[in-house]
């Protein structure tokens, strides 16, 4: 038994339903129902309906849409400071050290849920004789809690200078805020610790008749 | 609904303060001490007993256990806040590029078919209609 090669089928009278259409359209397993029956005719034999619109879509900013502009500007327009201390600043204890060091994160917390559903009733004479402690300081290592991590408030600034040198003249990117309020800042620092190691240079080493500088500052101190 | 926050806020601020003296009472405790200790002790109660209490206006709030991981690792949580704002607006813009895309790849489409195909897109616009531009 051989088969010839394919032919296409006749071209079918337009009266005529297909079988196919006559069986009721399955729901579920194939997805977005198929078109009428009678469209099966036309040349677009799998064509489907399209998709319901949905009004809210990516092509709409999302953050205006549900007005957290104003959200959006006070943690991503400004620097958001990455310690936990500088969020509760009024905290005592070392809070910005990981949790998991001194088994106090809030995630075990969750994994080891703690004893709930007694109630809190105050300690009355008998149980607070329990209270009672030694006199005297607590041992180092627990002498922890009201310590508060030391705040910095300037940044750390490494200035060498040496007091035999010159103030620098004035050139015109001095003539920036930024920069004349750091030389504004230092100035009072900076005569102190040239007036610290003058003393000291004076005291300990002697004084050389070439250099300039030596000269003014000898000068300086009569 | 602020003040459910404020109400629980001002609780554990005195609570806190009330364990950070009893801390320094105990660093260097001295007998004339005990009376105060019992007295902070009891406060302590008590200012558990207040929370308790704060715990029933506050039972729809949920929060996200992404947050636990920051507080856990001494960082500041509203840096989570910042970085699921800035990470919606990226994908925001990404699904708006890939719409964009696919609307002038549909135009596109449509056009070229219609100089390939004249009569059955002419069949798929009267079947479809003529799609506005989404």
């Amino acid at each position: 038994m051989g088969f010839a090669p394919g032919k296409p089928p006749p071209p079918m009278p337009p009266n005529q339903a297909p079988v196919a259409a006559q069986i009721p359209a399955q729901h579920g397993d194939e997805g977005p129902t198929l078109r009428k029956p009678g469209a099966m005719n036309e040349p677009f034999y799998l064509l489907r309906e399209l998709p319901v619109g949905n009004d809210l879509t990516g092509n709409t900013n999302l953050i205006t849409h549900y007005n957290l502009e104003h959200a959006y500007n006070k943690f991503c327009g400004k620097k958001v400071k990455e310690k936990l201390s500088n969020f509760l600043p009024e905290l005592p204890g070392m809070i910005d050290c990981p949790g998991a060091q001194d088994g106090s994160s809030l995630r075990s917390l969750i994994e080891k849920n703690p004893v709930c559903g007694n109630s809190f009733s105050p300690l009355t004479g008998a149980l607070l004789t329990g209270f009672r402690l030694h006199t005297g300081p607590l041992p180092e290592q627990y002498r922890l809690m009201h310590i508060q991590p030391p705040k910095k408030k300037s940044k750390h600034k490494h200035r060498h200078h040496r007091p035999q040198d010159p103030l620098p003249p004035e050139t015109p990117s001095d003539s920036d805020p930024k920069k004349k309020k750091k030389k504004r800042d230092d100035d009072p620092d900076r005569k102190k610790k040239k007036k610290d190691k003058k003393k000291k240079k004076n005291r300990h080493s002697p004084d050389h008749p070439g250099l300039p500088g030596s000269q003014t500052n000898s000068n300086s101190l009569r | 609904m602020a003040e459910k926050f404020d109400n629980l806020e001002e609780h554990l601020e005195k609570f806190v303060e009330n364990i950070r003296q009893l801390g320094i009472i105990v660093s260097d405790f001295q007998p004339s001490s005990q009376t105060g200790l019992n007295q902070k002790l009891n406060f302590m109660i008590t200012g558990l007993q207040d929370i308790e209490k704060c715990r029933q206006q506050l039972h729809d709030i949920n929060v996200p256990l992404e947050v636990f991981e920051y507080i856990d690792q001494g960082r500041n949580p509203q840096l989570y806040t910042k970085e699921c704002l800035e990470r919606a607006l990226a994908k925001n813009e990404q699904v708006k590029g890939k719409i964009d895309t696919l609307t002038k790849f549909k135009s596109l489409l449509i056009s070229e078919l219609g100089k390939v195909f004249p009569e059955e897109m002419a069949k798929y616009k009267a079947i479809h209609g003529d799609d506005p531009p989404s």
